[in-house]
């Protein structure tokens, strides 16, 4: 719905509309989803995952896996290929650590948000 | 021949594309979608609809039979391509016409010779056109591969032989990732095109990406209807393209000109077709001919004033276009900006979900081209481009300060789109200059955009249209469920939505 209002003197022309649970608004010349801090917060506090898992950013199907569990992998090490919207997308290691799962195979189709593969960062719960 | 019902394989904008001419003409269509395009604008337009499979690609829109079965089930006796899927397919022209149909493009015979790319550039040799140094080996063994690599010297670039939009494309900057890049190249094209084919160029690094539009008539002439300057491209995916380009002089134009007809002449091309060129340092290479409609056709329609979708249709009809006069002068400047549904703050990661409202600013000298709206589905099976916005204006300052305006003012809810990345592009000094090369996007915004941080205010107005916002109006969990793709009632909601 259209928004026309004044704050502070100065004028706002909004356009606003929920989808799903989600506040989007086109103001200023861009649209955007807005979220109230106090909200975005609780929120934050649910989210799965842990430092150093590949989660999947978006839908799409895997292609290939490059490595396996028990392996210990460098800082930007290939681990696994995926392909959304026609598109090969190589994911990598954030930092240097030790595999410790993988939750998918070739030929899957996931979900964004799904931890594809776990990785303990290396330097985590080792005994000096 | 006239043709009284044509049928489309394709889908998106491009399907609406050609449904305009073809209502403009007076000519039914028939839409051969996927199960997973019921909930489409095309879907919505179209006189007739069959459905020729399920969503992933190699079972609808790339399956020659089932586009064929389709076509003929809905009692179609043309069929048009759009681009990308089965449009430079020549067993698909040519089991098209076996089924005693007219395929509005090229004879199969043109896009085999032109289409391959190996083959392209065997044909460019012979004629004398100036091609960029590489390997175009029959043997395909990865050691080969990489030891033709080696020999051109890196940057070296891996292109899928069917290939084409990006797709089954990779810059191999040293020996250390060759194999990696080659492999997912030819894994890439097996997927995209059905063939794991694959050649390698030396990948020139300041080059200009410049193409000319080509149209060959009924009669067998061949002409071009000028340029259009693409060098603004991510992956290899073009982003923002314009007609013409600002950056060659009138006598390398008039050269290049003459080099498009020249090959196109030479493999008895038929309707509309695109040859493109890498510049560099004023001198000109041959890249490869696209044997189809291209999406950033708009921009010669706006500068040129002709309906180069018409002009394919009346040409498999056999009948005469454009006037002499139409191809003489450009006139004005025109830009096109690809709509992705992806997330520029997140490096472009393709955004996915249910449209709420969607408005595009119209005007003059602004058009737009669109697929999905409010209430249909964008799904991860396909190609993230969902819209293209197009402004003409006299000169380009004016259309890019245009351009800026419209995407601005356009309005688009649900999936994330990359309209804030193109203003920034629109505004960045390179591209203001017309000096971009291909690199320019990997020079310049390499980087996730940061995200932009709202001031107090902002934050008190968005927090007033938030409290002032029914969530009544809002489309729930479940109906994101009943939206999507086999659902042919998906979009009935959006009747109460704006």
């Amino acid at each position: 719905m259209k928004h026309e209002f004044e704050i502070d003197g100065k004028r706002v022309n909004a356009e606003a509309e929920w989808i799903g649970g989600t506040l989007w608004i086109h103001m200023n010349g861009r649209s955007f989803t807005y979220e109230n801090e106090n909200d975005a917060k609780k929120k934050k506090r649910g989210a799965s995952g842990t430092a150093g898992d590949l989660v999947s950013m978006m839908p799409g199907k895997i292609t290939k896996i490059l490595r396996n569990v028990g392996e210990s992998v460098e800082r930007g090490a290939a681990i696994l290929v995926m392909e959304a919207m026609k598109m090969e997308y190589t994911m990598k290691s954030e930092g240097p650590g030790m595999i410790t799962a993988v939750n998918c195979k070739a030929g899957d189709q996931v979900t964004a948000g799904k931890v594809l593969v776990q990785i303990k960062p290396a330097g985590e719960g080792q005994i000096e | 021949m006239r043709i009284r019902r044509l049928a489309i394989a394709n889908r998106g904008e491009v399907a609406v594309r050609i449904m305009r001419a073809c209502q403009e003409l007076g000519i039914e269509t028939v839409l051969l979608h996927s199960e997973a395009d019921v909930s489409t604008r095309a879907y919505r337009m179209a006189d007739k609809r069959i459905c020729i499979g399920p969503a992933p690609t190699a079972e609808s829109y790339l399956n020659i039979e089932a586009n064929v079965r389709g076509a003929l089930a809905g009692g179609a006796e043309a069929i048009h391509p759009g681009f990308g899927f089965l449009s430079e397919n020549a067993d698909f022209a040519e089991a098209v016409e076996k089924a005693g149909m007219k395929f509005v493009g090229p004879p199969p015979s043109a896009t085999r010779q032109l289409g391959d790319k190996v083959r392209c550039k065997q044909l460019a040799q012979k004629i004398g056109l100036p091609l960029v140094p590489g390997y175009q080996g029959e043997d395909q063994n990865i050691d080969t591969l990489i030891k033709a690599a080696e020999e051109i010297g890196y940057p070296v670039i891996v292109k899928a032989a069917a290939g084409g939009g990006g797709r089954g494309m990779k810059v191999l900057k040293s020996s250390d990732e060759a194999r990696e890049l080659i492999e997912s190249a030819q894994r890439e094209g097996q997927s995209a095109f059905g063939s794991p084919k694959v050649f390698l160029e030396k990948y020139l690094d300041r080059a200009k990406h410049i193409e000319f539009q080509i149209f060959g008539d009924a009669t067998g002439r061949v002409m071009h209807l000028f340029d259009r300057e693409c060098s603004v491209q991510r992956r290899h995916q073009k982003i923002i393209e314009e007609a013409i380009s600002p950056s060659i002089t009138p006598d390398l134009r008039r050269q290049m000109g003459e080099a498009a007809c020249a090959i196109a002449e030479a493999a008895g091309y038929r309707g509309a077709g695109t040859v493109e060129f890498l510049v560099q340092d004023g001198k000109f290479y041959l890249l490869e001919v696209n044997t189809r409609l291209q999406v950033e056709h708009p921009v010669t329609e706006m500068v040129m004033n002709v309906d180069l979708v018409k002009a394919q249709i009346l040409t498999a009809e056999g009948q005469a276009v454009f006037s002499n006069y139409d191809l003489k002068v450009p006139k004005g400047h025109a830009i096109e900006c690809r709509i992705y549904a992806e997330d520029p703050y997140l490096g472009g990661v393709p955004s996915t979900g249910l449209l709420g409202t969607v408005s595009w600013p119209e005007g003059p000298g602004r058009r737009f081209e669109y697929g999905f709206e409010a209430g249909d589905e964008i799904t991860p099976f396909y190609d993230p481009m969902i819209a293209k916005v197009i402004v003409w204006d006299e000169t380009r300052p004016r259309a890019i300060q245009k351009m800026k305006r419209v995407l601005a003012d356009s309005i688009v809810f649900g999936v994330r789109t990359n309209i804030p990345y193109l203003m920034e592009i629109l505004s960045h000094p390179e591209f203001v200059q017309g000096e971009m090369t291909t690199r320019f996007i990997e020079r310049h915004f390499a980087n996730p955009l940061r995200a932009v941080s709202m001031d107090d205010w902002e934050k008190k107005a968005c927090e007033k249209i938030l409290r002032a916002t029914p969530r009544s109006m809002s489309v729930s969990a479940s109906s994101v469920g009943e939206a999507s793709h086999a659902n042919p009632f998906g979009h009935a909601w959006k009747g109460g939505s704006t």
